[in-house]
């Protein structure tokens, strides 16, 4: 029985705050810690001043403006002035400089992350579709990117700014500080209330947001059908009601919003309003200069700033968790196949390609290969023939050890692939593939893959010696001009001699070619039998062989058939004999009419 | 004591008018926010619907030339942007109006000479904004740019890893990649560098405000012309004017985000929708009978690429059926999509049943076609939903006979909740053959006058083709079908063939007339029946075993 897969759902958030992640995230800050030990002085020298103003102001209406002092008046407003402006600077140095450190803490993180991308096996990316990955890469660290840039600083902030406040009200006048914290257990209860379902509302909206993207992905992905099939309607009315919950979940979270921070204002007024009367009270009894009371005013309005902003960045810290966990999974992947703690380095390749009785199977229990023995002598040229799924392509994935073989050895110059460096193992074996993939940049960038140690001068040459020259020539821009993303710029055949080219510039000395299927016309054909003449010049070649023309200038065709290998000779003694390979070579070969 | 009462009274008194008037505000604030915020949300539900239903009538040509991820991006982050500029925008603007118009009021009834003097900065705030929005503009579209481009480069990374792998390119593009990731931490910090200063500058010049007012203020009350409640007074209303102005920094950010965003938008709203919908068939037809006919058809793609048909010119008379073969690239499935008008054919030059294609009713010409393509499209949803896909009303049994048609059955009744198991992603995968068969299975619970099998059992091994074929006879009996395929064994029993080289007819008739021929045809037949007797060779244990 075939069971269903468990949901795997990306948007399901955790908790707002998971010490373990902090921690690990922190350690990303380790690097630039002087810089974030800046950002925080800083922060608590603006926060000191913002809440130096009222205290100012305090001294201004009590010593000067009651006594009349003008001199003095202007002294202080002079020092009102300077909290201001110093507190200007100061805000937007710490801003840059948590900023500055948030960046370049992402940047590593997203080169960790790219890195470690780089070094998994291919089995890895079968698994995780691109989509995924990327999601990984660019979004969850964009979101890690708000937190540090603002959030947790913000945060940080609010809560400096929560206990200042207090401390300054208590050394003013504790009577009336304790009066400004009567309303705040309500405060907190009803910033419970609405944290909660604030929390819950944005979780059901998330959820309702990955439903409806995935929703418009498809749709624009099967177009299609659903045109062909004349559904549009039907979709239409599904996905206006996805769009519908969207929308009511939202205008929930609006309700929440409206009730809660008018509320925080309420609260805000009474607590003003019993400042003023107890502390008028007090000043009417000669107890209070009313400077005090000015002062309580605008710090009772920054107490209640931080606690709205706590209360709204809740939902940046829940996402951010949820982003860094699954960031720090991918982190925790482990690749499959190591490289040896001493690989091998041999100074000189002679190029002798060597499988041992092979066996590879992806699935487990469902063999490719079944005990693939054979020998390439160096500088020889082997074809592999066999009809589709005889398991051609797996000898490529053993040969390069993009999977490990099951049973059996590979070895190159007698050494086992898995005693080499996967690095130093690939660069001499130069692989051509049957679908060229082509990268976004010029075409020069395609043929030596942006490598700095590959100069223009050898690009050229390839691409002279390959024949590749002139049909470059004729493209606007002519070796910088741009291959479109699939590289529906280029033709099929003008695509293999690139790759072509790209072989011939990495000038790896066994070569592992396999060859495209898709026609091309015939003048094209004879280039490309001609380039490859040009490639395989003093190589040892592997060849996997769809086409007659490649097949006659080998040494020896091997016959792969059901992931074994049935015959071997040269074309002659093959054809000679009349066995699977006359009939492959009919069936494969024979020229269209 | 009586003043002492007095006093008590007036003390009990403003308090109490402070927090009635904040009620009030608070009320009037749910309002507003419910209004504004709800306007926003509606008009984003709207324009959600309004932009799934064009996408749904777009020619499918602007799908192939449009990413899919750009397309995603501007459906998510541009909307969110638009609707954040017309809610938390037009509620910060309205905001700010009657907060600094209302301040501005009762600052101007104390004092307005001090009024005028604590505004000077505010001229500080336009310059600001002229001086700075554009440019801030300009980076964060900068960063928006150069994030695509880091996206891109991953996307291709990740796609190309075969090849990355294969030349060791791993440490190079790690180079690359910091490079962009660079670009991009720096353009991030040139944005940083100016927005950075929006804020604590807004906060600087309310406190500017705030010094102006307490030196001059503090003057007036120790020279006894104000008195020291109405500075007060005139401090508070200052202070509720902090916000409103920092708020205009942040609406103006958002309304130039958010106007941006509404372009991109716009944009998908502005392509014209394929031809079939904006001028969509009036022909009555009770019965379409399936004649199908071209008429010198050539077809192109777009205006300059190459034709990839040719001076077609075929009549498939109702009820018989229709072999096409020919090579990859040959324009055969081009011909399945045109039937459907999926893409749009020059008008005249194919009927059915005699009516031009253009004067069929677009839904009445899609019923009647049973398509089933090369590359399958499966939903997320369950097998059932996914076969009853084009036609709701089948009952229970409609769909099992055809489950069971498309050979179907033994896979359904491997799978625990048989139909209602879910596919895709986050369900069971189905293999390529099973795929297929599911589409075919979704074409024929439609009952269709006519059907289209485009290359419909490339996954499908030869013996499980014949089987389903073989089947398929039966309820294939009285329709009209276009069987494309690249193998002799789908169309041998075709009323006639075609094949078809560049886009063009180069050999047709029936099965023995065209191995008469001796030509393409003649050749595609030997070269299969000899595949078929190395496949039988091999499972005797051939040669070498």
């Amino acid at each position: 029985m075939r069971e269903q897969q468990e949901h795997q759902d990306d948007e399901i958030l955790g908790k707002a705050y998971d010490a373990r992640l902090i921690r690990r995230l922190l350690t990303y800050l380790r690097p630039y810690r002087f810089w974030v030990v800046t950002s925080l002085l800083l922060l608590f020298l603006t926060t000191g001043l913002q809440l130096l103003g009222p205290y100012i102001t305090k001294v201004a209406v009590d010593t000067y403006i009651a006594t009349r002092d003008l001199h003095g008046l202007n002294l202080v407003v002079l020092a009102y002035l300077a909290t201001v402006l110093l507190a200007f600077v100061s805000q937007y140095a710490q801003s840059y400089i948590m900023q500055y450190t948030g960046q370049w803490a992402m940047h590593d993180l997203r080169t960790q992350l790219f890195a470690h991308l780089q070094r998994q096996d291919l089995a890895f990316f079968d698994r995780n579709p691109v989509g995924r990955l990327m999601t990984r890469v660019i979004n969850d660290v964009e979101t890690l990117n708000e937190l540090f840039g603002s959030g947790v600083v913000a945060l940080l902030g609010d809560l400096l700014t929560l206990v200042g406040v207090a401390a300054a009200m208590f050394a003013l006048d504790w009577r009336l500080a304790l009066i400004s914290f009567v309303t705040f257990p309500f405060m907190l209860r009803a910033t419970a209330a609405y944290r909660k379902r604030a929390r819950e509302n944005y979780r059901e909206s998330r959820r309702i947001l990955a439903r409806m993207n995935a929703y418009l992905q498809e749709n624009i992905s099967g177009m299609s059908t659903v045109q062909a099939f004349g559904q549009e309607a039907r979709h239409f009315r599904n996905f206006k009601e996805i769009n519908t919950q969207h929308r009511d979940v939202l205008l929930k979270s609006i309700h929440y919003n409206a009730v809660f921070f008018p509320s925080i204002e309420l609260f805000s007024a009474i607590t003003v309003g019993l400042v003023l009367w107890y502390g008028g009270a007090m000043i009417l009894g000669e107890r209070l200069l009313p400077g005090v009371v000015i002062a309580f005013i605008q710090y009772v309005h920054r107490l209640f700033t931080p606690i709205r902003d706590l209360a709204e960045k809740y939902n940046i810290l829940q996402a951010a968790m949820a982003s860094s966990e699954r960031v720090f999974k991918l982190l925790d992947v482990r690749h499959s196949l190591a490289d040896p703690a001493t690989p091998t380095q041999p100074a000189h390749l002679r190029g002798e390609i060597e499988f041992k009785d092979v066996w590879l199977s992806y699935v487990p229990g469902e063999p490719i290969l079944k005990g693939i023995s054979f020998r390439v002598a160096s500088g020889e040229k082997v074809a592999l023939v066999g009809a589709t799924g005889a398991g051609k392509t797996s000898i490529i994935t053993a040969h390069c050890r993009f999977y490990d073989v099951e049973r059996g050895s590979v070895r190159i110059d007698g050494i086992d692939v898995r005693e080499w460096d996967k690095g130093t193992l690939r660069r001499n074996l130069g692989l051509v593939l049957q679908d060229v993939f082509l990268f976004s940049g010029d075409v020069a960038c395609n043929i030596s893959l942006g490598d700095p140690a590959i100069p223009h001068a050898r690009v050229a040459e390839a691409a002279q010696r390959v024949h590749a020259q002139s049909f470059i020539d004729r493209l606007p821009g002519g070796f910088q001009a741009v291959v479109q993303e699939r590289g529906s710029t280029l033709s099929q055949g003008e695509r293999q001699l690139l790759s072509f080219a790209r072989a011939l510039a990495f000038d790896a000395p066994i070569l592992i070619l396999d060859e495209a299927t898709s026609s091309v016309d015939t003048a094209t054909k004879l280039l490309i039998q001609d380039a490859l003449k040009e490639l395989l010049q003093g190589r040892t070649a592997l060849i996997i062989a769809h086409r007659l023309s490649t097949i006659q200038f080998v040494d020896r065709i091997l016959v792969l058939h059901k992931g074994r290998i049935r015959e071997e000779g040269t074309h002659q003694e093959l054809l000679a004999s009349g066995g699977l390979y006359t009939r492959l070579y009919e069936l494969q070969y024979q020229p269209l009419a | 004591m009586l003043a002492g009462t007095g006093h008590a009274i007036v003390l009990w008194k403003y308090p109490a008018l402070i927090v009635v008037a904040a009620c009030f505000q608070g009320l009037f604030r749910y309002f507003w926010r419910t209004h504004v915020f709800g306007f926003s949300r509606h008009v984003d539900w709207d324009f959600r619907n309004a932009i799934f239903a064009h996408l749904q009538r777009l020619p499918l040509a602007y799908f192939q030339h449009t990413k899919t991820g750009d397309l995603m991006s501007r459906l998510t982050n541009d909307m969110v942007s638009f609707r954040e500029m017309l809610g938390v925008g037009a509620m910060a603007t309205i905001d700010a109006i009657v907060m600094i118009s209302s301040s501005l009021t009762l600052m101007a009834v104390i004092d307005p000479l001090l009024t005028l003097w604590c505004l000077l900065p505010l001229p500080g705030i336009t310059v600001l904004v002229l001086l700075f929005g554009n440019r801030i503009f300009e980076r964060y579209r900068d960063v928006q740019q150069h994030l695509s481009t880091v996206s891109t480069f991953v996307q291709e990374n990740i796609a190309g890893m075969r090849v990355v792998q294969a030349y060791v390119q791993q440490e190079n593009q790690k180079a690359r990649f910091e490079r962009l990731s660079k670009e991009y931490l720096v353009k991030n910090l040139d944005l940083v560098k100016l927005w950075g200063h929006v804020w604590p500058l807004m906060s600087a010049l309310s406190g500017i405000a705030a010094t102006v007012a307490l030196w001059l203020g503090g003057r007036k009350v120790a020279l006894g012309t104000m008195t020291l409640g109405e500075l007060v007074a005139f401090f508070g209303y200052l202070g509720m004017l902090a916000w409103p102005v920092m708020a205009v920094g942040y609406v103006i950010n958002l309304y130039q985000r958010g106007s941006a965003a509404l372009a991109r938008l716009l944009e998908i709203l502005d392509t014209p929708v394929a031809v079939g919908y904006a001028a969509p068939g009036t022909a009555r037809v009770a019965r379409v009978l399936g004649e199908i006919e071209f008429r010198n058809l050539s077809f192109r793609y777009a205006p300059a690429a190459p034709l990839v048909l040719r001076a077609i010119d075929l009549k498939i008379p109702a009820g018989t059926w229709c072999g096409v073969v020919g090579e990859t690239g040959a324009g055969k499935s081009t011909l399945a999509n045109l039937l459907p008008r999926l893409f749009e054919a020059p008008p005249g030059t194919i009927f059915i049943d005699g009516i031009p294609l253009a004067h069929l009713p677009l839904q009445a010409l899609r019923r009647a076609i049973g398509l089933v393509s090369q590359d399958v499209f499966l939903f997320s949803d369950t097998i059932r939903e996914n076969i009853l896909f084009g036609s709701r009303d089948s009952t229970p049994e409609e769909l099992e006979t055809a489950a069971d048609l498309a050979q179907l059955m033994p896979s359904i009744e491997e799978f625990t909740h048989q139909f209602d198991t879910v596919l895709g992603e986050r369900g069971v995968r189905l293999s390529g053959g099973e795929k297929q068969r599911t589409a075919l299975a979704r074409a024929i619970v439609k009952n269709p006058p006519i059907l289209i099998l485009d290359d419909a059992f490339s996954s499908v091994d030869t013996e499980t083709e014949e089987r389903i074929l073989e089947q398929l006879k039966g309820f294939m009996r009285g329709r009209t079908a276009i069987l494309i395929s690249h193998r002799i064994s789908t169309v041998k029993d075709a009323d006639q063939i075609i094949y078809l080289k560049d886009g063009r007819i180069v050999e047709r008739g029936s099965h023995e007339e065209l191995l008469a021929l001796k030509g393409h045809y003649y050749h595609l037949y030997r070269r299969q029946l000899l595949a078929r007797e190395l496949e039988a060779l091999a499972d005797n244990g051939g040669p070498g075993s």
